[in-house]
């Protein structure tokens, strides 16, 4: 049996090169943070208050928050209510579930907004764009929460349950504060991703600030209004980021080892089994089925079918050569600042660790000018490079890489290394030979959904990488744009293909599939 | 994919395997320097923009690798990027984005051999761009759901209570800008202003001009101010004889007629001038205007290049007297919209 508790922290010194891999990912992430201020004060200060109390800024608001928060909700209540029914119920085909639940990652949001909209103009609404991005979204909730499950000490539901506290009781005072910190670290990606959303939401009719942006960018030039836009969607971020950072340190639960985890019966769901058994179903016809019968269904309809097949395997490649690469890079800047935030516990490290977060919620096209301002102005050798496009790969996509590397993280303890350093080893010798080796599934997993992410990148894509080089989706975004459906749907579906490999491979390991079999 | 394009991408291909084979992967690759190679920022639909990119390479041997993009978001990127643009030639969809880089004095004066090309009030006052196609501003409308008898006489009508719910808009639209730039010059910015205020509370707000178009063709909603090209678009793709929609052309010299442009002009920065200005050059010959004629459905500005597309003739378009020129880079719409709350 493991043995939970709260982790001892120790007042040690903190190597330097974890200080220095965690300034790197910090000043990256600055960098829009600077451009962003250096623009807006370019307004002015009356400038800013014109800007800021208007009313379009208020209906603004309002649009981004709803949408925000009732895809949050929704997509966390469908994430944790699928990953109980997965991890913890007679649910028929469990296993099997276990990987489909998640393939809806596979889809890109823009596609599936597609086929809704083409399917009913009522779609294209507030409540259509909900009901599309939870179905989008709720994996990001459903896989830390089902890992967490897995992962549990089932002593403390037995002590619950032999109290006499009901299943119910139980689930609600046991099991979801111990998934609390995962289900807080999905909602937050969630919700600074709706934030960020744009290519599902111009198909929509819904415009929020990321909208507002882009459509700043298409209309002025050298935008004042676009950066303060982007200022407030910043300031949006962080109460949320703040209070995802408190959610965390209330619950400091950590295990010694992996354990040899007791296998828990099954929670038998009786006559509720086949109603939930078609909800699952459903929910996979509706993320997975819809968007994959329109790209047939363009195919089938559309002139401009075959145009540009030849274009596919040099797209393949170079969405490959893009973002594994890009997936390392990612994952190894988000390595330190988890390190330190677990292992150094300290309000720097904390504001380290949370600081990518902020910057999630800002728009591909901000991050990538603000790039490109910075590397003109200072580091000119740099521009339109495969680094300065991996830089920017890393300010967008740090939250998902460190949020998939902090539950291995923490379930390693830092006596492992120390027992390493007393025998003699240096520190990043030490980490490197007893640490690495036992975070290695959460290192995979990162990768995985890093490489998945990048691939349907499209707006920094189009401006930073080097010249000529096309991926899958900015074929899928050539074509749509110029109403060649049938010609984007082949790139739309290999793009959806080449994702769910990652999705798989991160699926099987973020929850730990081996364990069982 | 074009032999060049396709040597492009290998080129690039190789260059970013080896970038990450060797511990240098921060080197700028070193085919975007070749001394024979344009730097094309595109936001031209891609298709017309690859067909004359080859037909130019096939004609000279120079080679020419483009970035694509929004005309809008590569004017953006060009006027951060400054003196250090690597551009050489711009191609824009719209003529705004090039007005706007134009006011910043980051283009080139275009040679006059080029610029005789075209009736005068299609290149810039001052040369610096000149326009390379023609479309014009429609009102696409579902057939079933209103006939062409019940058109407005002109876009104005647009705004008023009769259209509730039956107007289609774009405000993010660069077009949909200029179309109000016209409304002003024609009618005063009183009037502009009223209008673009009956338009939101009357008009629907689309996001994009194809979802707009998509729209009026599946009924969702009657009719859609946009221009003719997106028509085309959609007949290209599932055939002319399906289509549920049509054109309307308001004609009149009313702004629902404007005549807008896509425009080509040479960077200043540009350390290419001689062969970005044949590039530009060749897009403005005989030849190369029968290349873009015939890859999309707009009018070519060079005289005596007819579409081979099923166009209303440029003749009978009878369109406001406002050049190109005259549109400048929308920021006027702009404040406008802003006023209106539509931005």
């Amino acid at each position: 049996m493991s043995l939970a508790a709260p982790l001892l922290r120790q007042a040690q010194r903190t190597p330097s090169w974890l200080l220095i891999g965690t300034l790197v990912p910090s000043v990256l992430v600055a960098v829009p943070l600077f451009y962003v201020a250096v623009r807006s004060f370019e307004a002015g200060l009356t400038g800013i208050a014109s800007e800021i109390f208007r009313e379009r800024t208020f209906d603004l608001l309002v649009n981004t928050l709803t949408l925000a928060a009732c895809v949050t909700t929704a997509a966390a209540a469908i994430g944790t209510a699928f990953a109980w029914c997965v991890e913890r119920t007679d649910l028929p085909m469990r296993r099997a579930w276990r990987v489909l639940a998640s393939l809806p990652l596979a889809v890109p949001a823009f596609v599936a907004s597609f086929a809704w909209s083409s399917f009913h103009a009522g779609f294209e609404s507030m409540a259509g764009a909900i009901f599309i991005l939870s179905l989008a979204s709720y994996p990001l909730v459903y896989l830390p929460v089902a890992a967490a499950l897995r992962s549990m000490e089932p002593a403390f539901e037995d002590v619950s349950r032999s109290l006499g506290k009901g299943r119910w009781e139980t689930f609600f005072r046991v099991i979801l504060p111990q998934a609390g910190p995962a289900l807080g670290a999905g909602a937050l990606l969630v919700l600074t991703h709706m934030f960020a959303e744009f290519g599902a939401l111009s198909l929509l009719r819904v415009q929020t600030f990321t909208t507002a942006i882009f459509a700043s960018y298409e209309l002025q030039f050298d935008s004042a209004t676009a950066a303060l836009q982007a200022a407030v969607l910043v300031l949006l971020c962080l109460p949320a980021a703040y209070g995802e950072m408190r959610l965390r340190r209330k619950i400091g639960v950590a295990r010694v080892g992996r354990g040899s985890a007791r296998r828990m019966a099954p929670v038998r769901l009786g006559r509720w089994r086949l109603p939930v058994f078609l909800c699952f179903c459903l929910s996979f016809a509706l993320s997975l089925g819809v968007p994959l019968l329109i790209l047939v269904y363009w195919l089938t309809v559309g002139f401009s079918a075959g145009r540009g097949h030849s274009d596919i395997l040099p797209a393949i490649g170079g969405s490959l050569s893009l973002a594994v690469p890009g997936a390392f890079v990612v994952v190894l800047l988000a390595l330190s600042p988890v390190l330190l935030s677990v292992r150094h516990e300290g309000p720097l490290s904390r504001a380290a660790d949370r600081l990518p977060y902020i910057v999630h919620g800002l728009p591909g096209l901000v991050v990538a000018l603000a790039l490109v301002f910075v590397s003109i102005h200072y580091l000119r050798a740099f521009y339109q490079t495969v680094g300065l496009l991996m830089a920017a790969y890393a300010i967008l996509f740090l939250p998902q890489a460190q949020s998939a590397l902090r539950a291995s993280i923490e379930l390693v303890p830092a006596r492992l290394e120390e027992a390493a350093r007393s025998l003699g080893r240096r520190p990043l010798a030490a980490f490197m030979s007893v640490t690495v080796p036992n975070i290695l599934p959460g290192i995979g997993a990162a990768l995985a959904l890093i490489a998945l992410e990048l691939m349907r990148e499209l707006t920094s894509t189009l401006m930073l990488a080097p010249i000529g080089v096309a991926t899958l989706a900015t074929e899928v975004w050539t074509h749509t744009n110029d109403g060649e459906y049938a010609a984007a749907a082949p790139f739309a579906a290999l793009l959806v293909a080449v994702s769910a490999l990652p999705v798989y491979f991160f699926t099987r390991r973020s929850i730990g599939i081996e364990d069982i079999q | 994919m074009s032999e060049i394009v396709r040597r492009r991408f290998l080129q690039g291909g190789a260059a970013v395997g080896a970038a990450f084979l060797f511990p240098a992967p921060f080197v700028r690759s070193a085919g975007a320097e070749d001394v024979r190679t344009l730097i094309l920022y595109n936001g031209q639909h891609r298709q017309t923009t690859d067909a004359v990119v080859q037909a130019f390479a096939e004609a000279t041997g120079i080679l020419i690798a483009a970035r694509n993009g929004s005309s809008a978001q590569l004017a953006n990127q060009m006027i951060e990027e400054g003196d250090a643009s690597p551009a050489d030639v711009f191609y824009a969809e719209e003529s705004s984005p090039i007005a706007a880089l134009s006011e910043r004095g980051l283009l080139a004066k275009l040679d006059d051999g080029i610029l005789r090309q075209v009736p005068a009030r299609y290149a810039a006052k001052d040369g610096s761009w000149i326009s390379v196609s023609a479309r014009c501003r429609v009102v696409a409308y579902n057939k079933s759901m209103i006939s062409e008898s019940d058109m407005p006489a002109s876009v104005l009508d647009f705004a008023s209570d009769a259209w509730k719910d039956k107007v289609a808009i774009v405000p993010t639209s660069g077009a949909f800008q200029q179309q109000i730039v016209a409304v002003e010059q024609l009618h005063g910015r009183d009037k502009a202003l009223a209008w673009l205020k009956g338009l939101k509370e009357n008009g629907r707000v689309y996001n994009t001009n194809n979802a707009a178009m998509q729209a009026v063709e599946d009924g969702d909603i009657a009719t859609a101010l946009i221009n003719n090209y997106y028509w085309f678009s959609v007949a290209r793709e599932i055939g002319t004889e399906n289509m549920r929609s049509a054109l309307h052309y308001i004609g009149h010299r009313d702004a629902g007629a404007l005549v807008t442009v896509s425009a080509a002009a040479v960077l200043k920065s540009g350390r290419k001038q001689a062969l970005a200005q044949q590039f530009v050059a060749y897009m403005m010959s005989e030849e190369g205007q029968k290349v873009i004629a015939a890859s999309m459905a707009e009018y070519p500005l060079r005289r005596g290049i007819k579409s081979p597309y099923a166009l209303k003739p440029f003749e009978e378009l009878d369109p406001p007297d406002i050049a190109p020129d005259d549109l400048g880079d929308g920021s006027a719409a702009l404040a406008l919209e802003r006023e209106a709350g539509l931005a």
